[in-house]
């Protein structure tokens, strides 16, 4: 018997007030999203993590660019096989996701041998392909960056407006159509290794060392922190939380303002990006700068110097170590299957990629659209900066192109931020999954990167029985045992909670939880796999770390002890809680 | 009376099974395509059917357990008639000829051995279509140790009357094959004196993967490995370049070996200091290697071996085979479909939760 987890909480047509979405007004592929109505009980749906606080109207955008344009496109070129992406159905301002099965067992085989005609050739090509799509996604920026909207009026608002919606949907179709067949190949990959004996635990580092983007970023982080401290400002840092740190310093002058001044520069580089991903209710650090000023005190904190060239050259190391070992283990048939299947993956390297692309799409891709949107505000006096955030698009069109007027909209304004408050307070308490646990999930992208494979699918199972879930397993995904107390996040906006040498327990991480790295003992995730961001972390930095154990932000109460195994996969939760209770 | 006995050294290997059971008629082969075997010499089916001419005992046997008069008996039935057979074929008394015969044998193996007394391992080697096949893998005695005329020739008879263990008539029932169908030979066979012993595989027996040799070692005879008592150390060995892909060593608690005051071969503690040491090292590993190679490719299918490391051998000398069989498990081509690496196969394996 399947278990089921009942949607009838979620099923209601009423969505954000004052909005019903008509069939076309976003754009898909295979399926639009929607919400969620009693058939859906058959489906199985993951409510995804990218966005703990939710999303507002105009962030919403992403589940139709990013997933019913994006995957299902990409999906439907390859071709995937088994699936034609990912659809969504919004419970209030969250979003649970589902593969769209490809059940036809015919349909399957045509796909396969279609897709067996592409992806060699991208493979071989990845280098070439990549780089054209980051030139092109490059060009795009260079005509936001161009754009100055304080000299915008409306109506070259409204064609800004929907020039960025269209490189935010272009995005996407760049994304997808590169993580898909870089994601089959790397988990082909994965399954031979494992096929050949090896340890899976050690896959991840057959493909590090490799720098991107995001490292470039980080290095300059830490030249600036040493800046910091050369300048004398550690104990400013110390003594001041990160929202007020950069008033206070611009206020402090002489080497204090020199030291922004360096800062700023760095942030001309490096600042546009947003601190989470895809959500264009998040400011750039151009905008609000707490969260590098925030890394930059808990890097001094931490006291040393990290040394990154060190550190990269140690990566590089352990990576030919990690394949020499692995080598010697191996036939010379199984040998000639592992070269030419780590030169595959190294050089079309998903690792990489998935860091890299992160700086050129995710952490951005949503700026020109808020850019615009806080314009738009701006010039039809809206009450507060992003109040056009909370409308959706084709109102916020409608008032660009004065076809509507902002007047009519300011009341639905106020209704929906109460909506959004509303849902945010609600989303700890919401399932991680609904509708009907399948044995199997069939997407690349739902098995990698959200970690829906055997491991969580078995601890939803063992819930839904009623089974006391005592040791929790996962994916291997960073090595050694760590054990301290737990401490269950449910946003990056809780990290300052966790004290040094604390297990971070979360739903997922993403790049802006990397400085919490720095400081933590071990990490447990409800998802991810072997390369998501908090195993790919958590090796850098050696933090013991289990991926896609599923359930552990629920059966893992902030307070416990708990033991993390990296090594073989396990979190062992001692239930310290229950003992002071007893006590 | 020759035909009573056959030396396995002096014998065509097509001709030794008939006369001589599957067992050592594999043995013969070896030897034959100069594989190092013990000496040894089987008592023949012959002898196995002149006993029982002169007793009587294959009548007796029919009555007790023919196919027809076990056909549907329960397990009780079975194991009781069972019993009684064993016990007749125990109980009667090796004709004077045949005891002469075997004694003469085992006397010039003792020459041929250069030792008087030579202990021996004394083996049930059955004949008949069904004989080799994995159901009656074990089903029949080996005594391993006898010294003696005396004490060979009873077991001689012990190996005969294993032609009736609980096991082998209850199979024999089932499928309707009467024991006349498979008389049984006996081996007997000089004792290598075991410094180690083990299996070798020449496909991975799990996986079926058929690029590497598999082998699984422990001190003293092969008993305990056989049968499961020890956990042998693992060694896996690539076919095509002789490469030492794994040596795992285990801590081998309990040994077979040479009980000098009861005069057999039986299980003890392992000496505490041997438990945790290679039982192999890689030149002896190698030359296991090259002796499974050498009777796969004979074969032309994957097959098992027990081998020896003789405690008198020296580095560069073969080791013993003692045992041959064609390997049950399915082999596989090799890690993917096509050889080499195929990123579209292993992404249909692997890239779709296995629903590819």
């Amino acid at each position: 018997m399947a278990t089921v987890i009942p949607i009838d909480e979620y099923i209601t047509d009423e969505w954000y007030p004052g909005f019903k979405p008509a069939f076309d007004h976003a754009p898909f592929v295979v399926e639009p999203f929607r919400t969620f109505s009693k058939e859906d009980e058959q489906r199985f749906w993951f409510l995804d993590f990218h966005w703990p606080r939710g999303l507002t109207p105009m962030g919403l955008i992403w589940n139709e660019d990013g997933y019913s344009w994006g995957t299902q496109l990409a999906a439907e070129t390859l071709p995937l096989p088994p699936g034609r992406g990912i659809t969504q159905r919004i419970a209030g301002t969250h979003t649970y996701a589902s593969p769209i099965d490809m059940t036809s067992e015919f349909e399957i085989g045509e796909r396969a041998a279609r897709m067996g005609e592409a992806l060699p050739g991208f493979l071989a090509n990845f280098d070439t392909i990549w780089a054209s799509r980051r030139a092109e996604v490059e060009r795009w920026w260079q005509h936001f960056r161009g754009l100055d909207t304080d000299a915008l009026d409306l109506r070259g608002l409204s064609q800004m407006l929907k020039e960025a919606r269209a490189f935010h949907k272009r995005a996407f179709e760049i994304h997808f159509e590169i993580m898909y067949p870089l994601l089959v190949n790397y988990l082909g990959f994965y399954g031979a290794c494992a096929e050949m004996g090896l340890d899976p635990g050690q896959i991840g580092k057959f493909l590090q060392g490799n720098d991107t983007k995001i490292m470039e970023t980080d290095r300059e982080l830490w030249k600036l922190t040493t800046a910091a401290r050369h300048a004398g400002l550690e104990p400013t840092f110390a003594a001041t939380e990160p929202e007020r740190l950069a008033a206070t310093l611009d206020a402090a002058g002489g080497s204090s303002g020199a030291w922004m001044t360096k800062f700023r520069d760095f942030l001309q580089v490096y600042g546009y990006r947003t601190e989470g991903s895809c959500d264009v209710a998040l400011p750039s650090w151009i905008e609000d700068p707490t969260p590098a000023l925030g890394t930059i005190k808990t890097f001094l904190q931490k006291g040393d110097d990290h040394d990154f060239d060190k550190a990269r050259e140690h990566l590089l190391v352990e990576r030919d170590e990690a394949i020499d070992a692995a080598r010697s283990r191996l036939t010379k048939e199984e040998r000639e299957v592992f070269d030419a299947g780590v030169a595959s993956v190294q050089a079309a390297n998903f690792t990489w990629w998935q860091d890299d692309h992160n700086y050129y799409i995710d952490l951005r891709v949503s700026l020109p659209l808020r850019w615009a949107s806080l314009a738009i505000a701006d010039r039809v006096g809206a009450n507060r900066p992003d109040d056009t955030l909370f409308l959706f698009w084709p109102e916020l069109t409608a008032v660009a192109d004065g076809e509507k007027s902002y007047d009519d909209l300011r009341g639905v304004v106020e209704d929906r931020r109460q909506y959004f408050d509303h849902w945010h307070e609600r989303r700890p308490s919401m399932p991680k999954v609904l509708g009907t646990v399948p044995e199997a999930v069939t997407d690349p992208i739902l098995i990698e990167i959200f970690g829906l494979n055997h491991h969580f699918l078995s601890a939803i199972e063992a819930l839904g029985s009623g089974t006391e879930v005592k040791t929790l397993s996962g994916i291997a995904a960073s090595k050694g045992v760590a054990r301290g107390i737990a401490r269950v996040l449910n946003d990056a906006d809780e990290l300052h909670r966790i004290a040094p040498g604390e297990i971070l327990v979360c739903e997922s991480t993403s790049p802006n939880w990397t400085p919490a790295f720095a400081k933590i003992a071990g990490c447990v995730c409800d998802g991810g796999g072997s390369l998501s961001h908090a195993a790919i972390v958590g090796r850098e930095y050696g933090v013991p770390t289990v991926t896609a154990v599923g359930l552990a932000t629920v059966v893992i109460k902030d307070g416990d002890e708990v033991e993390v195994d990296g090594t073989n996969g396990t979190v062992t939760v001692f239930r310290a809680a229950d003992i002071r209770a007893a006590e | 009376m020759t035909d009573l006995i056959l030396w396995m050294d002096q014998t065509a290997a097509g001709s030794a099974t008939e006369a001589a059971g599957a067992k050592m008629g594999r043995l013969a082969e070896l030897a034959s395509i100069g594989v190092e075997v013990p000496r040894s010499f089987a008592v023949t089916v012959e002898a196995f059917r002149h006993q029982c001419a002169q007793t009587g005992l294959l009548e007796r046997a029919d009555e007790l357990c023919s196919p027809q008069a076990l056909d549907g008996a329960d397990d009780a039935v079975v194991a009781e008639a069972s019993a009684a057979a064993r016990a007749a074929f125990v109980g009667t008394p090796v004709a004077e000829e045949i005891r002469a015969a075997v004694a003469e044998a085992y006397e010039e193996l003792c020459d041929r051995c250069l030792d008087i007394n030579v202990p021996v391992a004394v083996r049930s080697s059955a004949t008949g279509e069904d004989s080799s096949s994995a159901s009656f893998a074990g089903a029949f005695d080996t005594y391993l140790g006898m010294s003696g005329p005396d004490r060979v020739v009873d077991a001689v008879r012990r190996c005969w009357a294993s032609l009736f263990t609980t096991r082998a008539v209850a199979y024999r029932a089932r499928r309707g094959i009467s024991h006349r169908d498979m008389p049984m030979a006996v081996g007997v066979v000089e004792l290598v004196h075991a410094r180690a012993s083990g299996v070798a595989f020449s496909v991975h027996p799990v996986s079926g993967k058929a690029d590497r040799v598999v082998i699984e070692s422990s001190w003293g005879w092969g008993e305990a490995v056989v049968q499961g008592l020890v956990t042998p150390d693992h060694i896996e060995v690539g076919k095509s370049d002789g490469r030492i892909l794994q040596h795992v060593v285990n801590s081998k608690d309990v040994v077979s070996a040479f009980d000098y005051a009861v005069g057999a071969v039986t299980e003890m503690p392992t000496p505490e200091r041997l438990r945790r040491r290679a039982s192999l090292d890689d030149e002896q590993i190698g030359r296991i290697v090259e002796a499974v190679r050498e009777i796969e490719d004979h074969y032309g299918h994957p097959v098992d071996v027990e081998w020896v490391v003789s405690g008198h051998r020296r580095p560069g000398e073969s080791v013993s085979i003692v045992q041959t069989r064609p390997v049950t498990v399915a082999a596989t081509a090799g890690p993917a479909a096509k050889p080499g690496w195929d990123p579209l196969a292993f992404a249909a394996k692997y890239a779709f939760g296995g629903k590819g």
